[in-house]
């Protein structure tokens, strides 16, 4: 209980931290909304009457403080452009963006778990060593050029799945999988490589371990060894990680979404950049904080389950 | 004739290292029957834990066994088994018991499941049996309350009580030899001798061979039938632990035996501890291993590597015996 109250009190110095810095650095970018919403051929007075209606010119402590409360509130306020309810319009697209992430780790793990044993199994030999060169490739390349050569190859190419677009998930599990294989697999293919050689470096040293030993003469099999005895005890860091990664998949997604033309939260804060649509682009990061906090959360109660000396509360040795 | 479980004969285990081949276990041959414990005694580094580890066929990537070396248990030649087959023969027919309770059990897994997977995949036992049965192993090892304790995680356990884990760990299939390496080394002195104890009424209930290796004398002294002392790889005196004792013959042994405190001993008297160090067993000298270290020994000793020979069941090498002298 009181460590998930140090949780939450660690949650509101990121979240407040991380909105202020936003506020100002939107405030500081030249140009505002109000030129976007007065128009490409309007005056310097129209201008300026859209600021004064909004409250532009007004200190920006001021207006970060009335933001705040509103939040608190549960007013996030509406967008300048298209009069959108933040709230509305984040938790209309959060899922979509949610999905991709969602799938992108899964793919990630699906890649790195495999591989990892199988490098951690004989290190240097030959799996190892044929692993180790195609994850460098792997993450050599940045989401965005995988993306466009996964869709040379798999949309263009062999035609196997759709190069853009998105389908809602009432048009059936397949349906909306099948649009969201290669934007997840853009990301997964950076994501797993580190994944991977992490969890290859913490198996080769617990392969050592005396318990690993002794299964060898309890007459367990290699294949259990490793799954059952081992991956658990191994898998500390790459769960870490794990939450760590999801900042980088929120960046990341970001471009994949542009790229595969999905309607997720990274569209609509791109959009909301382009415009100085500031309170949309404050949502937007508070809400991107708020997932990652989260996710780091989850990591957390994650390691209670991978390790019982942390459950138990038992002392050690 | 008593049935002979375990025979070795002329185990040599090499390492490949950067410096050249080092030979840690270098012609070791001994039987040992059903029901009687062999005690291995020798000083860090003398190739007590390899040798076991060469009996288990449990040696790492880097060990090089030459063709002539044999390891036969219960009549099977386990150095031309393959490792499916050497897998079904550990647990049921030979066990292991490590020295250090502490990491030899998995932080992950209950004590239960570390049992049970023993029982599931060597005895086909299905999940509810192997669980009925663990908690009659942990009884008969004489854990305090194991019904609970079937459930609980190692860090839940004393070292004394991880050990005793350990030990049904390795009694779970019945072998017909079971090894114990160093077992009480790690454990708290008040707690050694109830392993100890707990090994040989295993050992006896179950007329098992054991093979106890230990760095301690006076652990062999009661409770084994015969003793072999290692050094630098080959054993240099075997003997039934009385003979041993009694008639010591190899001037290594005897030291070994001197830098023992004794409770009657004056105080403030100095430890006869063995001057100079093991050899180097990538270099090891031209005759006799211990001569560098050994107080009786002549040029002689340094002309050839003694056989290991003698009267009866008491073989010792060495050509400058103890109590020779007396003898004739």
């Amino acid at each position: 209980m009181r460590y998930l109250l140090y949780r939450l009190r660690r949650l509101a110095i990121v979240l407040g931290v991380v909105t202020f810095i936003t506020f100002l650095l939107v405030n500081v970018l030249p140009g505002d909304v109000a030129y976007q919403m007065a128009g490409m051929d309007s005056s310097e007075e129209e201008v300026q009457a859209i600021r004064d209606e909004l409250g532009l010119g007004r200190p920006v402590l001021v207006r970060y403080a009335e933001w705040v409360g509103g939040v608190f509130t549960g007013d996030w306020g509406k967008s300048f452009i298209s009069d959108e309810n933040v709230w509305d319009a984040i938790t209309d697209r959060f899922p979509v963006s949610f999905e991709l992430m969602i799938l992108a780790q899964f793919l990630a793990l699906a890649m790195a778990i495999p591989a990892g044993i199988a490098s951690a199994f004989r290190p240097n030999g030959r799996a190892d060593r044929i692993i180790g060169g195609l994850a460098f490739a792997s993450v050599s390349m940045p989401s965005f050029m995988t993306a466009i050569l996964l869709i040379f190859v798999f949309a263009l190419g062999l035609g196997w799945l759709p190069a853009t677009g998105y389908e809602p998930l009432s048009s059936g599990l397949w349906a909306n999988l099948r649009p969201m294989i290669l934007p997840a697999l853009s990301l997964a293919l950076v994501e797993w490589t580190i994944l991977m050689r992490t969890l290859r470096v913490e198996m080769i040293a617990v392969l050592q371990e005396n318990y690993i030993a002794l299964a060898r003469a309890k007459g367990m099999s290699n294949l259990r060894i490793l799954l059952v005895h081992a991956l658990r005890p191994s898998s500390f860091s790459m769960i870490t990680l794990l939450g760590l990664q999801v900042a980088r998949l929120l960046g990341g997604t970001i471009i994949i979404e542009q790229i595969f033309g999905i309607p997720g939260v990274g569209r609509l804060l791109i959009h909301a950049v382009y415009t100085r649509d500031f309170i949309v682009i404050q949502g937007c990061v508070t809400f991107f904080a708020l997932a990652f906090v989260t996710a780091n959360f989850l990591v957390d109660i994650a390691y209670a389950w991978l390790d019982p000396r942390i459950r138990t509360g038992g002392a050690h040795g | 004739m008593a049935e002979i479980v375990l025979d070795v004969r002329n185990q040599k285990t090499s390492f490949v290292t950067g410096r050249g081949m080092l030979a840690a276990v270098d012609g070791v041959s001994f039987t040992l029957e059903r029901g009687k414990t062999l005690g291995v005694v020798g000083e860090s580094g003398s190739g007590k834990s390899v040798l076991s580890r060469s009996i288990m066929r449990l040696l790492p990537g880097n060990a090089l066994v030459p063709a002539d070396s044999r390891v036969v248990l219960n009549g099977k030649d386990l150095t031309r088994l393959d490792e499916g087959a050497l897998r079904r023969l550990r647990g049921p027919e030979m066990a292991i018991v490590f020295q250090d309770p502490m990491t030899s059990l998995n932080p992950v897994l209950t004590i239960g499941k570390q049992i049970m997977e023993v029982l599931t995949f060597h005895l086909g036992m299905p999940k509810r049996a192997a669980r009925v049965r663990a908690v009659e192993l942990l009884k008969a090892v004489g854990l305090p309350q194991p019904d609970v304790r079937v459930d609980q995680y190692p860090h839940q356990l004393s070292g004394g009580m991880r050990q005793r884990v350990a030990i049904a760990i390795a009694i779970a299939c019945d072998p017909d030899l079971l090894i114990a390496d160093e077992p009480t080394t790690a454990l708290d002195v008040t707690v050694q001798a109830e392993i100890l104890d707990l090994l040989q009424r295993m050992v006896r209930e179950r007329n098992m061979a054991m093979i106890l290796i230990t760095h301690d004398m006076g652990v062999v002294a009661g409770r084994c039938d015969e003793v072999a002392v290692m050094y630098a790889g080959r054993i240099v005196e075997q003997a039934p632990v009385r003979d041993l004792f009694r008639n010591t013959r190899m001037p290594y042994t005897a030291a070994l035996l001197s830098s023992i405190p004794r409770v009657t001993d004056p105080p403030h008297r100095r430890l006869d501890a063995i001057e100079g160090r093991p050899p180097d067993l990538i270099n090891p000298p031209p005759g006799c291993p211990f001569a560098p270290r050994c107080k009786l020994a002549d040029a002689a000793c340094d002309a050839g590597v003694p056989p290991l020979e003698g009267p009866g069941r008491h073989r010792y090498a060495c050509i400058r015996p103890l109590g020779q002298e007396a003898a004739a």
